[in-house]
């Protein structure tokens, strides 16, 4: 039984990953060293599916075999499954992958996995060095670069201009601002929300954003300290909101959140998350209607400075170092990551890493008609706040976030009271992972 | 590791079967003709990788013996003690629903007028027919009170007014034993109805004369002969429910990750191998879960004389 129940698994991988597309263009025969064409494995997300279509469409020379896969996203471990399995068989590597989890190249450089390329020698270093340094660091391990960032996704406050508007609301600035205006939210407009905090990445939104230091890495070792004061003051503040409803404990991407909260008479208020939200969750998921949506900077503590903002994503591309056919696989990501822009309905639907291609997208956002106002000052300004205290381990933090405190918060209990376990788990994550814990 | 797939292929005998065909030799050759086909894929998919995954489970990564190291280092995982915890709530309670379920719905079949029965028997037999993963994906349908079909029973039976109450820890092993329950008892049913049909009709009509309504007909003399049957149904759904692995594998990623990859002990010998590269400690925990497979085969075939002849 055992096996027919492995089986049914690997069909359903299959099927999630049935849409391998291949492009019909002739092969152009052996991967030649050193010259763009061949066969080229590109895995990606259904998110950057377009990029890789739209380079094999540009590129007849390039055989490109378009796998795309559930991204690793929410702390999947399809990824190291692979991996694992590829590294067994002894083959089957694509050349290059997108990760939906930043800390993906972080187990990929190192033993057992052993998968990731340096790409020192695969970009040209002046094309590298126009990567923000915040984003390069966060693909550098043990002083060496392994991959390129697609996007950076600094959380940002999402305003429904439209609704606040109408019910002639001031833009917070602080998050005590905005607890406040939670607070009256439920009282004078129940139903709408300014914000949730059920998803697998919540607490990089909330706790990252606010210096709580749960991943603080010194070589082996990492600190996690989720009672640390940091982490509980933001608990406190949004207890009361959870409670009352203006910030629930449900994943934006869920079927329940866009009956309640989305459609032509949308209940989303205000939002603090990631830049990528506007295409993918209000457009796509929430099907909110355009000209209502915009921008704010990132909340402030009180008066604290310097004001600091999480980051959920900043998906990386990453060449495998098994692959024959490197000098493809890296014009592929360059091409994807400095040249592919399109407008309109297509645009990326992140902030591009590369500083020249942010430029450009943020030109085409200012223009976008989809918002309210224009939002680029507040990305633009949030690109650089993201805080450094957090840094990328091997082990994912979201699934363990989403077991031991979404679940918690669904059946009621306050955030203050979980984020004590919420460190015990991590603690026992980062140590089957290999990490001291202190 | 090791293969359960033989249910129809050694069935136990039921009731006053032919007694020549349970003497021991002079039937082995039509014996050996039906087994033979078999036999191959038994040694290479089932004995060889349990006798692999024995030698992984004793061995270190280099090759070396490590005694009983792999064991003492996965029972002390964090993750162990909860995963195997839910594996076997879940296949208590869904062994004991299959059981009470499946031989009530038989008795309650066979009593009545073969033309119901059978229309009754291929209702009970459909769900049957969405197999593992697909029955799943139906089910997480099922639960999401948004979209269910039955979204007032998930409301006011369940008190799930969001997918992510429906899917809440607490509830996981009954609902997986549900999904389980559904897709199996169908079959187990038309296994157990066939069982009954085995039984003289002059037993029945004897038990009659001598003043036994439908009732204890049932009991006191359809359940006692085919108790070998359930003995047999509960050996190899005890196996099956222990390595759990399809049901929570899913509804992790439907859950955008709210269950955990490592919820049953299958799937935690799954991660072990494929995430930690530590094939010795996945080795540990199917061996493990073998052991108490063989342990509860041992001690059901023992107390119910399941491979007793003469009885």
């Amino acid at each position: 039984m055992i096996q027919r129940r492995l089986w049914l698994v690997v069909v359903a991988a299959m099927a999630m990953a049935g849409c391998s597309t291949a492009t019909n263009s002739p092969s152009s025969g052996a991967n030649s060293p050193g010259k763009v064409g061949g066969d080229l494995t590109i895995w990606v997300d259904a998110a950057r599916l377009p990029v890789a279509q739209a380079y094999a469409k540009a590129h007849p020379g390039v055989h490109a075999d378009i796998v795309t896969f559930d991204g690793d996203g929410n702390g999947a471990t399809t990824l190291q499954t692979k991996i694992q399995l590829w590294n067994r068989t002894g083959k089957g590597w694509p050349d290059v992958i997108f990760s939906e989890q930043v800390n993906d190249p972080v187990w990929m450089a190192q033993k057992p996995f052993d998968f990731a390329a340096p790409v020192k020698d695969l970009i040209p270093q002046d094309v590298l060095a126009r990567w923000p340094a915040s984003s390069t660091a966060q693909c550098t391990i043990n002083g060496t670069q392994y991959c390129v960032q697609d996007n950076l996704a600094q959380v940002v406050l999402w305003v429904n201009k439209k609704l606040m508007d109408q019910f002639h609301y001031a833009v917070p600035k602080t998050w005590q601002e905005w607890a406040s205006l939670g607070e009256k939210v439920a009282r004078e407009h129940p139903g709408y929300i300014v914000g949730n905090i059920g998803d697998s990445f919540s607490h990089w939104i909330y706790l990252w954003g606010n210096q709580c230091p749960l991943s603080q890495v010194n070589g082996t070792s990492v600190q996690i300290a989720a009672t640390d004061s940091h982490c509980t003051r933001v608990a406190g503040l949004l207890d009361p909101l959870i409670k009352n409803g203006t910030v629930p404990p449900l994943s934006v991407f869920t079927p329940d959140f866009a009956q309640k909260y989305g459609g032509a008479d949308d209940k989303v208020l205000l939002m603090p998350g990631p830049s990528w939200y506007a295409q993918a969750v209000f457009d796509q998921a929430l099907h909110m209607p355009a000209k209502q949506i915009t921008a704010a900077p990132p909340l402030q503590w009180e008066n604290e400075t310097p004001v600091t903002t999480g980051q959920v994503g900043g998906g990386p591309w990453i060449m495998s170092r098994h692959s024959t056919n490197l000098t493809t696989a890296a014009d592929f990501v360059t091409w994807a990551t400095t040249e592919f822009n399109p407008s309109g309905a297509e645009s990326r639907p992140g902030y591009p890493a590369y500083a020249p291609l942010a430029t450009k997208w943020l030109e085409q956002q200012a223009a976008n008609p989809y918002y309210a106002a224009d939002p680029t000052p507040a990305l633009k300004a949030a690109a650089d706040q993201i805080w450094p205290g957090w840094n990328l381990v091997s082990y994912p933090d979201q699934p363990v976030w989403s077991t031991s405190v979404v679940t918690e918060l669904v059946a009621g209990k306050p955030l203050s009271s979980l984020l004590e376990p919420f460190g015990k788990a991590l603690k026992q994550a980062a140590q089957a992972a290999g990490y001291a814990v202190n | 590791m090791r293969s359960t797939s033989t249910a129809e292929a050694d069935a136990p005998a039921v009731g006053a079967g032919a007694p020549a065909a349970r003497r021991r030799g002079g039937h082995t050759w039509p014996g050996l003709a039906f087994v033979g086909p078999y036999l191959p894929f038994l040694v290479a998919f089932g004995v060889l990788p349990m006798l692999y995954a024995l030698w992984l489970a004793f061995t270190d990564d280099a090759g070396g013996w490590a005694g009983f190291r792999n064991f003492t280092r996965t029972i002390g995982d964090y993750r162990f003690l909860p995963a195997f915890g839910h594996v076997l709530l879940y296949t208590g309670v869904w062994l004991g629903s299959l059981v009470v379920l499946v031989v009530g719905l038989t008795l309650l079949l066979h009593g009545r007028a073969n033309r119901v029965s059978s229309a009754f028997r291929f209702l009970f037999y459909i769900p049957g027919a969405l197999a593992g993963a697909s029955s799943v994906l139906v089910w997480l349908f099922m639960l999401d009170p948004t979209v269910s079909p039955g979204s007032f029973l998930v409301r006011n039976v369940f008190g799930s007014h969001l997918f992510v109450e429906s899917i809440a820890p607490g509830k996981l092993p009954f609902i997986f034993a549900m999904i389980a329950f559904w897709t199996g008892a169908g079959g187990w049913i038309v296994i157990m109805y066939g069982a009954l049909n085995t039984i003289p009709q002059e037993l029945e009509d004897a038990a009659r004369i001598d003043g036994a309504g439908p009732v204890t007909i049932a009991l006191r003399i359809k359940l006692p002969l085919i108790r070998k049957w359930i003995a047999y149904m509960v050996i190899l759904s005890f196996a099956t429910g222990t390595q759990l692995f399809v049901e929570p594998q899913l509804v992790n990623q439907a859950s955008l990750g709210l269950v955990p990859d490592t919820w049953s002990a299958n799937q935690l010998a799954f991660q072990l191998a494929f995430r930690y590269a530590d094939f010795n400690a996945a080795a540990a925990v199917s061996v493990d879960l073998l052991a108490i497979g063989l342990i509860a085969a041992a001690l059901i075939v023992t107390r119910t004389g399941l491979f007793r002849t003469d009885d």
